[in-house]
Order: C-alpha cells, then structure tokens, then sequence
C-alpha cells in the first residue's frame, strides 16, 4: 500500500546530509512521511519540546529533526488555525543573529529588500538571492535594535544558509551567531493566538504588529514574539530563550502554558502536515517545492521583497534585467473544478500539451476542492485561464486563481472580525 | 483478531500491500486492511475502478489519499470489476472507519482464483505479517 522502498533510500542518505541528500529526505516526506513512523534515527535531531511530540503525535523525520506530522490529524489541525487557534514547534528553523556596525548595509548587500526600511522592532519576509537573482532561501529578518537584526531560515536549508551568509560578510564589520539551537520557537496561529498569548504575558500583545516583535514575560521567562507566521493567519511567533533541547524545561514550560491558556479557545497543537496546507491556502511558497535556486523572486511573484532602488545587492544586475526583458513564466494557483488532488511534480496542461508542473498541491480541507500552485507561461497565468491538471492518467479541468485561494475577508489576518 | 493496534480478520486473503479478498461465491470482494488505513490516516479521496476494468493481480486497480499521501490500491486477485462501492466517493471516511465493513472497495469476478489465492496470505499469515511489519517501526 505504502511505498516503503523509498525509505530505504533516505535513511541510507542519512549519514551525509549534503544538498542532494537533503532533496531525498524532502521527497520521501511528501510521499510517504505523513504516513509512515521511521522509528529510531540516531542523527535526527530533537527539539526541546520532543518529548511530547513523541507521546502525543505521530513523528517524522524532516530536515534532520523528529517531528510531529500531526496530533488528532490534519483536518482537525487545519481547522483549529483557521476558526481560532494551533501551535506548531517551529523549533528546528534557521536562526542567527546579525550584529555590528556593518550590520545594516550587510543585510542590504545579502538580500534584496531594504533593510534601511526597518524600524526597530519592524521585520519583513525576503530572500537569499545568488548572482543569477535565483533564490538560495526564503527568509524573514527583524530589526531588534539599530546594529541587531535576527534572520529566521528554513530548516532545510540550515547549513547550507549559514555557510552562504557566513562566506558573504568577507567585507563588513558584523557578527553571525546561529542561535538555532538554543532558541525554542511555538507558532501560534489563528483567530485567538493573541487572546491565548495575552492571558499569560504582562506586556499588551496587541502592540507586537503583523511582521512586528516585541519582548514578553511567560511563566517568568524572557521571550520575544514575532507577529509572523506560515498559515496566512494572524497569529505570533513566541521564541523562547536559553532553551536548548538538552535543557528544554523552559522551552516546555512555556509549551504547556500555551496550551493551558489556549484550552478555552479548543487550541489544538498541530504538526507538520496541517502547516503544510495553510500555508498552500495562503498561497504562501514552500522552499525546495515552489522557489529554489532555478527561479527568482520575479517569477515566484514575490517581487515586493525586489528594492531595485536601493544600493547594490547580490543578483541586482539579474533581476533588474529580468524585470526589464519580462518573465517569461510565473508561478499560479489554480483551483481543481472536478474531482481530484493535485500534487507536486503532477504536468499542468493547456489543450492537451505540457506547460508547466504542479510545485504544490493539496485537497483543501477549507475549501473542499483540490488546490496547486506551478509555474505557467505568462500568457496563460490570468486569473479564470482554464488548463488542466494531469493527475495520474486523467487531465482534470482546473482554473487559474488568485491567491490566497480563500476569501480574505473571511479567513485569513485580514478578515473583518 | 489484532495484531498491535491492528485487526484483521478470519476468512479473509491479504496482499503484503494491506489489501484483502473476501471470496464469496464466484465473486471477490476487496478492501483496504485496517494496516493500510491507520497508516493513511484521515482518507480524503478515492479513485475508485469503473464497472467493468479488468484487474490484474497485484497491479494497481484505484488509488486511495490522505491529505498529504497517495497509495496504490493493488489488486488482490485479476479480474473484471464488477461493482464498486459508491458510497466512497462521498464518504472516503469510511475507509477509516470500517475497513472489512462499508468501507470495501469493488466486487469482482475472479479469472484465476484458484491459482492466485496462493500468492496471497490467510489470517494467520497476515498476522504473522502484520507482527514483523509494526515490529519493524
């Protein structure tokens, strides 16, 4: 029924995580992860809330970490964000510190948004472009004071990340430390993530605004809380320091408090699976699936996070002649009007013939039809543009979205109350 | 009858894929194990055979997905599908919960049964089975 063969292949990959190895991880968690215990794995790192992921959820292998793919299940999870609030460990992403007095113009050179922008306490979603002005990561940097900002990266791409910034800062006065693993990291997300937060924080948690962050004190602990997320949901980042995984009380005490204040609101802790398809319900880009180092932000459509106008950047010179030339194809959503789950790698068709392929899909459980975003010529990414979806040996009909798919006035942080 | 968290049940035939056969009479019944659906978890979808699809033993006749995985449905036994159980197609829940019972897939009429059954496994075969396959996780 499963196809276990694959696993083979990923746990003897284990030993060297290099790029394409980490490729391999990725693929046997779409297919076969969310189904599939793997048991022990002696290099798989744990967060420092693993203990209860092991007694409560069903746990995964990704990104060199054991975690939780869900709890009670995807729908549930899924459910519990958008109608009032989940918490998901985010505790094995990237995190690094960047200080100093270059700090500022290192972060402008690196990426391609404008740092100089930030107020303190301020942050913004951007990129790790290379030269070609294809993306290295997809990231979110914060301004914690005028020389101190914070940079969250995706898991999968720790080393590689930390490798990248590191070889970068040849010419400028600034400090990296990769606080990664001392630093726990909750997601909390939905409609009563504040309300959950408010209830064991002094500090007034409505200060803390979208991209924002701001000090708290949990059960005593100095955090910080981020107003940021991956479910298009409002909601807070709680991070929680001095909290490795060989010292997690800290990190477990304000777990447990979350879940505590959430209990009035039906808070349910949620896993990997069900981060996955809020995300996909935002629209929002999955690293390694929908952006990696053969697109750019142009064609990702994250082109806010392009300051042209700024100094230069690292892939200034590429992106400004993409933008100039045009590109010549885009990333869409599109909505399955018949039956069927689209998933990534699936053909998108326009008449019978190739034009693209599927980077993510999923059944939404919100919207109860088949959902995907892929890479389309630009002459057919309009929205209502009718293509088809090839899923298995059926071309089933589809219709170019806009995204998020859902109705932002009644999901999502813009909805009206 | 329980292997772990898992049942199976007497009378039936099962594939190493976490199908069964049920025969009845001139006809076979099919379904996915109680195995298969726990590892799933929270089915969504069914691509269910058409009336009348020749089936051929241990090649995929439909597939079965949770929100974030897709499995074959393999064939226990080669045939022409008869009848399918339409009730999936609007509740694919019921692959969850009730495996042996209204959660079946398709009915169909063996070409080969007598030959094919001994590539399957009976209960106690299965169970043996199941033992090794949760022992393993």
């Amino acid at each position: 029924m499963l196809k276990l063969g694959q696993l083979n292949i990923f746990l003897d990959n284990l030993d060297s995580p290099s790029d394409i190895d980490r490729e391999l991880i990725i693929n046997s968690y779409d297919i076969n992860g969310y189904g599939t215990k793997l048991g022990e794995l002696k290099l798989a790192d744990k967060t420092p809330v693993y203990e209860y992921h092991e007694k409560n959820g069903h746990v995964v292998e990704f990104a060199g970490f054991l975690m939780p793919t869900w709890y009670k299940g995807i729908l549930p999870e899924c459910a519990a964000v958008r109608n009032s609030v989940g918490m998901f460990d985010v505790s094995h992403m990237g995190r690094m510190y960047v200080s100093g007095k270059d700090a500022e113009t290192f972060l402008n050179y690196l990426t391609p948004n404008n740092v100089t922008d930030l107020k303190q306490f301020q942050g913004h979603y951007s990129v790790l472009c290379n030269e070609k002005g294809t993306i290295v990561d997809d990231i979110i940097i914060t301004r914690y004071d005028q020389e101190l900002f914070l940079v969250v990266f995706n898991a999968s791409n720790k080393k590689k990340d930390i490798a990248w910034i590191t070889e970068k800062t040849k010419r400028f006065n600034v400090k990296l430390e990769n606080i990664s693993d001392k630093v726990a990291m909750f997601a909390v997300q939905g409609p009563k993530a504040r309300a959950t937060i408010q209830k064991i924080s002094k500090e007034e948690v409505s200060k803390i605004a979208r991209f924002g962050c701001g000090w708290l004190t949990i059960e005593g602990l100095k955090c910080s809380a981020s107003g940021t997320g991956y479910t298009g949901e409002d909601g807070l980042e709680v991070y929680i320091y001095d909290a490795p995984s060989n010292d997690p009380w800290r990190a477990m005490k304000v777990w447990n408090a979350i879940l505590t204040a959430g209990k009035e609101f039906n808070i349910e802790p949620c896993g990997l699976g069900s981060r996955d398809v809020l995300r996909l319900e935002a629209g929002m880009c999955l690293y390694g699936n929908d952006i990696d180092e053969t697109t750019t932000p142009l064609e990702a459509r994250i082109s806010w996070v392009i300051k042209l106008d700024k100094g230069d950047f690292i892939g200034k010179d590429a992106l400004a002649k993409q933008k100039a030339e045009g590109v010549k194809r885009v990333r869409v959503g599109m909505k399955v009007l018949d039956r069927g789950i689209p998933r990534a790698g699936y053909e998108v068709l326009k008449n019978g013939k190739s034009i693209g392929k599927v980077t993510s899909g999923t059944l939404s459980p919100l919207l109860g039809y088949g959902i995907a975003t892929g890479y389309v010529p630009k002459e057919y990414s309009k929205e209502g543009e009718k293509v088809e979806i090839k899923i298995r040996d059926k071309a089933v009909g589809a219709e170019v979205v806009k995204v998020p798919f859902y109705d932002t006035s009644k999901y999502g942080w813009q909805r009206k109350a | 009858m329980k292997v772990g968290d898992y049942e199976y049940q007497e009378g039936l035939y099962y594939t190493k894929e976490h199908e069964w056969l049920k025969v009845e009479g001139d006809k076979g019944r099919i379904g996915m194990c109680d195995y298969a659906q726990k590892q799933l978890h929270e089915i969504v979808f069914v691509d269910l055979p058409k009336v009348g699809a020749k089936t051929t033993q241990m090649e995929s006749m439909g597939t079965v997905e949770s929100v974030k995985a897709v499995a074959d449905v393999f064939a226990p036994a080669s045939g022409e599908v008869i009848e399918v159980n339409t009730k999936l197609s609007n509740n694919p829940e019921l692959l969850n919960s009730s495996p042996y019972g209204d959660g079946w897939i398709a009915i169909i009429k063996p070409s080969n049964i007598n030959q094919e059954l001994k590539a399957l496994m009976d209960a106690n075969a299965y169970a043996e089975f199941l033992k090794t396959v949760s022992e393993k996780k």
